[in-house]
């Protein structure tokens, strides 16, 4: 019988990277980890999968060395019969080898991916599926969406194989680490469902790793017969030790459920002129993307985005809504673009100097989604801050910093480098980054990735703050629910690309 | 997290460059000690001044290279980028030439002109020589410099960062010079200085052994200064490198090394020990800045 | 690969990427070629003055064999008949003494006089000797650089599995074992087995040591070490310099290897671990590696982690071949000027250089850059077609 819970160290140098006393792990259930990015959800998963460098890092669990706890016939045993579902797909495919052969690598005899592929599209297509795996895996094609669903269909092949297999007993650890991250709600319902129709013909181990709260209502919604079987717990830090407590999706769906009323309860505000207009359609990179203010997509439109409000930018993965975000910051070459910036036309022939000059900054701003690659990892805390026209005074910045970082801002704090921050507190630096420039416009990607529950309140709060000083506020997600429940439908865009340009 | 606790013995126990550069200083301090004991005083005196000569004339060739890499390169980012992107190709061109024509076949092109230069009394015979020279290196290695600085910038350039920063408001000469070359690839620059700095004694090394060995009738040792590589290439020190052979065939012959060879003997162990060492600094350099 | 997704020459050779690549060189090859030209007939043009102006003199002197230059009298008596038979020529007159004087000081003082080597010029001939030379520096070249191609790559993989399997220097291993002996002392039996093993590692790391200061060693050192001549014939010393010596193959083999270490750490070797690939690196074990598997020309590493990783690095190596190619010539150079190897390439350009026969510098400069330029063309439309292939574009 699999053991209940680990005392779990990994160290680099001298460096202890995660150590944790009592780390649940029930055995045939399902568990869900929640907690902010960066906190040691994925090393604690791959220390237990026994698949960490020993070479790199120093990694003790209980009271074995790793060498000792990997050469054990039951971590042997779970390493043949279970998978590894890493975050980020793109740079877990080997760039030389067609994603055929790739998954042709499996090893899952007698398991056939082709029904596997085609509940995960959705499709009878037989020769679309082909199309995907007859290539080398490219950063951009195919889209994050689909690489995300080639790692799971690999999972799910081991699973059937696991589910064909007569040994009862056999001891199994399929982890998931952020399966959502590249998903729209659809197709990580479509995930979701099949994870738990395979989980009720054939019980075994999942540790799921996610920030995607809104998966809570999904599992309310679908998995009710499992209610025993589906564990929550929550990694955080209080006073420098790592704990893991259990995690009550109440508290989120309350919480979600206050949002929606608090929403429904608000007075509308009309305004006559918008801060910033975005044509209804703008090429980038070759791509023809449209906007309409309907899921079905029939009728283009304009993107509106008016003072003291908030507007939700919504599209399928890989569609490229972080794409269109850049053209209209000017970051990209694009085509057709019209943006009117209060009384001010730029378009895709507009000169950089001008943007540095009069735009970046200063009438509009942008926070990127991955905080890693955003900030400078060896920077420290208070140089991120430097070199921006920032126009807050030290005070007003040490305000907005604590309700952020929800403490006091220490000054060995504002020296810490970037790169020794957990996940979540980068996001927090790159939303800080954007948040404290006196710009009319705020455009905010994946604001709430990488970010425990708590942190996504408070940032959620500081948003509407914003939004009451007059601010226009554009929110790119995938995070459908959260959105949905705080942005009137009437600010709600969607994002596609042509068809003829796909 | 736990920062790393640092002192100087987990430093060298841990790191690999600091393991290193302590072998090196050690060595060249026992040879040093040595030389004065054994060695007759003028080639002592001989010696001193070659390896003088040799490691000051690496160190301004690294700091050329790496001035004329930092420049180049962000020359060409500009151009490129810039609105005078007709002036991109050209500068493009030459750096690729530059790159095309092997080190040790520029060193003998900088070394004739140096030479028309001095015979036309434009120039000085002595240190203003080893400068030049050292420049000429500096200026034959820069490519090396140039491509990093030039992957550095299109790393970030291809990930979120340069664009993240430059809708903030940051200028884009500070995310290049501060946020991207100074904050975020310095140690990628000092890695690449200690190899080039290996490279440069290389370098000297070969271009004085040839100057002394194929070029003698115009250059001898009164009128170019001394370097490791002219000295060894003195009859002397042949002989002395010789008997390294002979000891190896024969061993009781080994102790006569240390004594009567010492000149030739130590010159090879200085050339060969220092690129052995400086090889093993920028190796340790790569694991613990985690390049 | 089935034939279907092999990618065809035909579809790269239109693709924009190698065209511009091909024009680059050309380019770059074109106008090297024209700068070498210029400066060639510059050259040719002022070598015909001067010989002209010698012609002359040589002429005049010939016809002047009873007079005594070294005789001051006879000198100036020479130059006052001079100017009575020319008498409104003085600069001439001027020029010609001028000319005697410089004859008869080149008599003393030129190195070709001096050493008694033949003065060369641009001929036919010489060009064809040169040719011959050039012909055998480019055998010596390439049989070095698929040599170096090779080694490169096995000696990064056995540094890199090395490092996975995470073994301690001979050093730190006698030194282990000199504990061990001191421990067996105390306990009263004989420390025997512990020292011979002690002393057999102190061996291998003085090996070992020996090896490294060969491969970082400039190629004089080693062969000033061993034998005072080389002889022209020796082709074999000289690939083998050429691959070991100069720090060029530890070198490379370490650029190897820190491609190796970034892949190593790539999401995808995770991803094959998962899938079931083996990720051991004991040597022959069954889920290990195979030591001749590193000595195969292809590698390969069957249902192992590592052929991923392999495959990667190699790909990223290719590029690095140009700047290779570059520094093997220049070991090559200095191994045959440092060596004084008569009838090589480089000798000859040294010697060229040493004579003031700057024509025929140039030409080997010249032929020396093509080299450069054929490999780097090579190399480049190598990786493009790699590239084509794994960007799904051929």
């Amino acid at each position: 019988m699999m053991q209940s819970s680990y005392n779990i160290s990994i160290a680099k140098h001298s460096r202890q990277l995660v150590s944790i006393k009592n780390f649940p792990l029930e055995e045939n259930r399902i568990t869900l980890l929640f907690g902010e990015s960066g906190i040691g959800k994925s090393l604690i998963a791959k220390a237990l999968y026994g698949i960490l460098p020993p070479e790199e890092l120093t990694v003790r669990i209980g009271n074995e060395p790793y060498e000792t706890y990997c050469a054990r016939n039951d971590v042997r045993e779970l390493q043949t019969n279970s998978f590894f579902v890493f975050q980020e797909p793109s740079s877990h495919f080997n760039p030389l080898l067609t994603l055929r052969s790739q998954i042709q690598q499996v090893q899952a005899a007698g398991i056939s991916i082709e029904p596997i592929l085609k509940r995960l599209w959705e499709t009878d297509d037989r020769r679309m599926l082909d199309s995907i795996l007859n290539i080398y895996p490219k950063p951009y094609r195919p889209s994050g969406g689909e690489k995300q669903r080639l790692l799971l269909a690999m999972a799910f092949m081991k699973i059937e194989r696991l589910i064909n297999q007569t040994k009862l007993d056999a001891r199994t650890l399929f982890v998931f680490d952020e399966p959502s991250g590249s998903l729209d709600d659809h197709f990580r319902n479509v995930v979701l469902s099949f994870l738990l129709d395979k989980f009720r013909t054939r019980k075994f181990t999942v540790l799921l790793i996610t920030h995607d709260y809104s998966i809570l209502s999904a599992l309310e919604r679908e998995a009710a017969d499992l209610r025993h079987e589906i564990f929550y717990k929550e990694l955080s830090m209080e006073n420098n030790v790592l704990r893991c407590t259990d995690f009550v999706p109440d508290r989120y769906l309350n919480w979600l459920r206050a949002e929606r009323s608090a929403r429904f309860s608000e007075q509308p505000v009309s305004w006559n002129r918008p801060i910033l207009r975005v044509s209804s359609s703008v090429e980038v990179f070759g791509r023809r993307l449209e906007l309409s203010n309907e899921s079905s997509c029939n009728q283009n439109c304009a993107l509106e985005l008016f003072p003291f409000s908030m507007a939700y930018l919504k599209a399928a993965s890989g569609v490229g809504k972080t794409s269109f975000a850049k053209a209209m910051m000017g970051l990209v070459p694009s085509k057709h673009l019209h943006l009117q910036l209060k009384n001010v036309l730029l378009t895709e022939v507009t000169v950089k100097k001008y943007k540095e000059e009069q735009l970046w900054g200063k009438r509009m701003v942008m926070a990127f989604q991955h905080a890693d690659e955003a900030l400078n990892q060896n920077s420290n805390v208070e140089g991120t801050l430097t070199g921006l026209p920032v126009k807050m005074s030290a005070a007003e910045i040490r305000t907005i910093m604590k309700k952020l970082f929800g403490s006091n801002i220490e000054d060995t704090f504002l020296k810490t480098k970037v790169k020794y921050l957990s996940g979540g507190q980068k996001q927090k630096l790159n939303l800080l980054r954007c948040l404290v420039l006196d710009t009319d416009v705020l455009i905010l990607d994946e604001p709430f990735n990488g970010l425990d529950f708590n942190s996504i309140v408070n940032v959620l709060s500081i948003l509407k703050e914003k939004q009451r000083e007059g601010k226009g506020i554009l929110i790119i997600s995938h995070n459908e629910e959260i959105f949905d429940a705080v942005i009137s439908p009437d600010r709600v865009y969607y994002l596609h690309a042509s068809p003829s340009t796909m | 997290m736990v920062p790393a606790r640092k002192n100087i013995t987990s430093m060298v126990q841990q790191r690999k460059e600091v393991r290193w550069l302590s072998f090196w200083l050690a060595g060249m301090t026992a040879l040093w000690a040595w030389d004065a004991l054994f060695l007759d005083p003028l080639s002592y005196e001989l010696l001193q001044a070659a390896i003088l000569n040799t490691f000051c004339g690496a160190i301004v060739a690294v700091a050329a290279a790496l001035a004329a890499g930092w420049g180049t390169a962000l020359v060409l980012y500009f151009f490129e980028n810039g609105p005078r992107t007709y002036f991109f190709l050209p500068v493009l061109f030459i750096v690729n030439l530059l790159r095309s024509i092997p080190q040790i076949i520029g060193l003998l092109i900088g070394y004739m002109l140096l030479n028309f230069f001095m015979e036309n009394g434009l120039m000085q015979f002595g240190a203003e020589q080893i400068f030049w020279m050292a420049c000429v290196i500096g200026i034959m290695c820069s490519p090396e410099i140039i491509d990093l600085i030039g992957e550095r910038i299109a790393y970030f350039k291809q990930s979120d960062y340069f664009h993240a920063m430059q809708c903030c408001g940051m200028k884009e000469r500070r995310i290049i010079n501060v946020e991207i070359l100074w904050k975020s690839s310095s140690a990628h620059l000092v890695q690449k200085s200690v190899s080039l700095f290996g490279s440069a004694i290389f370098l000297q090394c070969s271009i004085g052994f040839i100057i002394s060995v194929g070029l003698s009738n115009e250059v001898s040792l009164t009128n170019y200064p001394v370097s490791l590589g002219g000295l060894l290439a003195k009859l002397d020190s042949k002989q002395d490198i010789l008997a390294i052979g002979s000891a190896l065939i024969n061993p009781s012959y080994l102790p006569h090394l240390f004594f009567q060879h010492l000149q030739g003997v130590s010159v090879a162990a200085i050339i060969v020990f220092t690129l052995l060492c400086v090889y093993h600094i920028a190796d340790g350099l790569i694991h613990s800045y985690d390049l | 690969m089935n034939a279907a997704t092999v990618p065809s020459i035909r579809s790269l050779l239109e693709s924009d990427a190698l065209r511009t690549i091909l024009f680059n060189h050309f380019v770059s090859i074109l106008f090297v070629t024209l700068v070498f030209v210029v400066l060639l007939a510059v050259g040719m043009e002022r070598e015909k003055n001067e010989r002209e102006q010698r012609h002359e003199v040589v002429g005049m002197m010939g016809a002047l064999r009873n007079i005594d230059f070294n005789n001051p009298t006879q000198k100036s008596l020479f130059r006052e008949t001079l100017d009575i038979y020319y008498q409104h020529s003085k600069a001439r007159n001027d020029s010609v003494m001028q000319a005697i004087d410089a004859y008869r000081t080149e008599q003393y003082t030129n190195k070709v006089y001096k050493t008694g080597s033949a003065p060369r010029e641009l001929s036919w001939q010489n060009v064809a000797n040169l040719l011959g030379m050039y012909v055998n520096f480019i055998i010596v070249y390439l049989i070095a650089l698929v040599v170096s191609y090779y080694a490169t790559q096995a000696l990064a993989l056995y540094k890199f599995i090395q490092y996975k399997q995470q073994t301690s220097s001979y050093l730190i291993r006698a030194l282990r074992q000199m504990r061990l002996s001191g421990e067996t002392v105390r306990n009263g039996n004989n420390p025997f087995r512990q020292i011979e093993r002690c002393a057999g590692f102190v061996l291998k790391a003085c090996i070992k040591g020996g090896a490294a200061l060969m491969l970082f060693a400039p190629a004089y050192i080693i062969v000033y070490s061993l034998k005072s001549t080389v002889a022209s014939g020796e082709w074999l010393l000289m690939i083998v310099l050429a691959v070991a010596s100069n720090g060029l193959l530890i070198n490379y083999a370490q650029k190897f290897y820190a491609l190796l270490f970034a892949e190593s750490r790539k999401g995808y070797v995770e991803t094959a671990v998962v899938k079931g690939w083996n990720n051991s690196y004991s040597w022959g074990t069954p889920d290990g590696i195979a030591l001749r598997s590193l000595f195969h020309w292809k590698k390969k590493f069957p249902s192992h982690v590592l052929q991923h990783i392999y495959m990667n690095a190699h790909y990223q190596y290719i590029p690095t071949m140009k700047q290779y190619a570059s520094f093997l010539i220049t070991g090559l150079i200095v191994i045959e000027m440092a060596l004084n190897i008569q009838g090589h390439l480089c000798y000859e350009l040294l010697q060229d250089i040493l004579y003031d026969r700057y024509e025929m510098a140039l030409l080997i400069i010249w032929g020396i850059f093509i080299v450069v330029k054929g490999t780097e063309l090579i190399v480049d439309a190598w990786f493009a077609y790699e590239s084509a292939k794994y960007e799904n574009r051929i």
